[in-house]
């Protein structure tokens, strides 16, 4: 289970551009949920991502991951409980580094790294057997630089390496963001399928609504650094997207000005 | 360019061969501008020649110098890491620094090494010519330094300063700490800066506070050359370029020198390597713009 307890989070703090980016967000996860996360651009998705991963740390508030109190513990310290997959396919993986050598990175988050060699026989075998079940022919090229693959085979790459050490949450940025309508599409049928063989509790930023309704069990909308809405179960499955922005309005009380949100 | 000149040269390559591994390992490895260089390995050469004339064990004196090194990365390190000083500016205030500690610890500006034992005193009189032994013997040393740095640099902990270098972000995501991987990577970049300092003074026989000015220069010029010969492509590759071109630049400069249709004389040296550094610069692209037409 996750937990978010009255976060704060505050950015140029007793600066004059001092920003609220989340304002006392209490949120639960289910063990092995999938919850998606919508809002207008500076609403406070990524950085609600960011809390969970330790990119941020919250001036106020408590985050639980499982049993742990994780509020201050930094990025990397974290890094065994949390996997992700960033927006950006140049972000989450080695561009100057081979296929192989990024999952043999992904191999040991959060475990201890000796002078074992990174990419020995058996590794290279296990490696190979989990890029070929993508299916996209990258098992034959386990040498090349990632910076050589295309956007959508370095996310597919990228969910890969998310599961290579197993994790207790999986955070997806807008990670089909950067992608053409066919890798999209690829890469989250990809998604639900890991999602769903491994159980995890996963939680997706996406600025799609139709994504936000089609997969996982719950959605969370999130506007000025606060949780407006929360929909789950029979409710949630009967939702529209227009159904979604007449919420959004009549929740807020006000026009949804994000022509981004609205096209999507 | 006579016999000797070039095995000069060659030895003087394999002494600069240190240095190119450790320019490697802070520029390449993790994308950190260090000129601490230029201090360490004065210091290098200034901690084994006093602790030669104050009757140490030469291996051991040598192996003294890499932790001098290593702590003046490490003071480099910290500056940038703990006090977020811009990397570049952090280490040009540590090379700084090192010019009075280089002073303090020979006492003077320089200090020769005469009638004392060095690493090399038990190989002269094997049959071999003294300015052969020289050179054979720093290469055995610059291969055993090329296959350790390549064997961590292949391993887990290896990969995890590589990973640092080359995407931050995505390191951290993966559970590298990578304020602990630059001080790592920054205390072994100076340790083999200062051993290429110790071996330096052992093999020429003095140490001078002022034989580190353009060490940074020199290294870089080994990388690039390396590179633009051998490609980048796989670390060992890489490796055994730094060591080849540092060989092949103290070449190319002692051919410059000792060329008589240049007219170039010893104090042309810094004009001959600026031309040199900026060849080798120029090179890769002038490759590209062949291949593409």
């Amino acid at each position: 289970m996750i937990s978010l307890d009255n976060i704060h989070v505050v950015f140029g703090r007793g600066t004059p551009l001092e920003k609220k980016a989340l304002s006392g967000v209490s949120l639960t996860i289910k063990e092995g949920s999938f919850t998606t996360v919508i809002g207008s651009n500076g609403a406070g998705k990524s950085t609600l991502l960011g809390v969970l991963a330790g990119d941020v740390i919250p001036v106020e508030g408590c985050v639980r991951i499982g049993d742990a109190i994780v509020t201050k513990q930094p990025t990397a310290a974290r890094a065994g409980r949390v996997a992700r997959v960033f927006q950006d396919p140049l972000a989450g993986s080695c561009g100057a580094l081979s296929i192989e050598e990024n999952l043999a990175l992904a191999h040991k988050r959060g475990k201890t790294r000796g002078l074992k060699l990174a990419l020995g026989h058996s590794r290279r075998k296990l490696f190979r057997e989990k890029i070929a079940e993508l299916d996209l022919g990258l098992e034959n090229r386990m040498t090349d630089r990632m910076s050589m693959l295309s956007g959508g085979q370095r996310q597919a790459v990228s969910l890969v390496m998310a599961m290579m050490a197993g994790c207790d949450v999986l955070l997806l940025d807008e990670h089909t963001a950067a992608l053409d309508p066919g890798m999209a599409e690829f890469v989250m049928k990809l998604t639900e399928r890991i999602v769903n063989d491994k159980k995890l509790t996963t939680l997706m930023v996406t600025h799609s609504m139709r994504q936000a309704l089609d997969y996982g069990d719950r959605t969370i909308m999130l506007h000025g650094g606060e949780i407006v809405l929360d929909v789950e179960g029979d409710s949630r499955k009967t939702l529209e997207v227009e159904d979604l922005i007449a919420m959004f309005r009549r929740v807020r009380g006000q026009t949804l000005d994000d022509d981004e949100l609205l096209i999507a | 360019m006579s016999q000797i000149a070039l095995w000069g040269a060659v030895e003087l390559g394999l002494v600069y061969a240190f240095v190119a591994l450790g320019v490697y390992l802070a520029f390449r490895v993790l994308d950190f501008p260090d000129l601490t260089v230029d201090g360490t390995f004065p210091l290098g050469a200034a901690v084994t020649a006093v602790l030669i004339m104050a009757g140490i064990n030469p291996w051991f004196a040598a192996a003294v110098s890499m932790v001098a090194g290593a702590l003046a990365g490490l003071v480099t390190a910290t500056l940038n890491v703990r006090f977020k000083i811009l990397n570049l500016l952090a280490s040009i205030l540590t090379m700084i620094a090192l010019f009075s500690v280089n002073l303090r610890v020979m006492g003077r500006p320089n200090v020769a090494l005469l009638s004392v034992d060095t690493m090399l005193t038990p190989f002269y009189g094997n049959g071999l010519r003294d300015f052969m032994v020289r050179p054979l013997f720093l290469l055995v040393l610059a291969i055993v330094a090329l296959l350790i740095v390549w064997r961590y640099l292949e391993s887990d902990a290896g990969l995890a300063m590589r990973a640092t270098g080359a995407n931050p972000r995505m390191a951290r995501a993966q559970g590298i700490n990578t304020d602990r991987q630059i001080y790592l990577g920054i205390a072994l970049s100076n340790a083999l800066v200062a051993l290429g300092g110790a071996l330096f003074a052992q093999t020429n026989g003095f140490a001078d506070v002022t034989s580190g000015v353009g060490t940074i220069v020199v290294g870089l010029a080994a990388v690039i050359i390396g590179e633009t010969l051998f490609g980048t492509r796989r670390i060992l590759i890489a490796l055994i370029g730094c060591v080849v071109g540092s060989i092949l630049y103290r070449i190319a400069i002692q051919l410059a020198l000792s060329s008589d249709v240049l007219g170039l004389q010893a104090s042309d040296l810094n004009l001959v390597t600026a031309v040199l550094v900026t060849f080798a610069l120029v090179l890769p692209r002038l490759k590209r713009g062949v291949l593409s037409s």
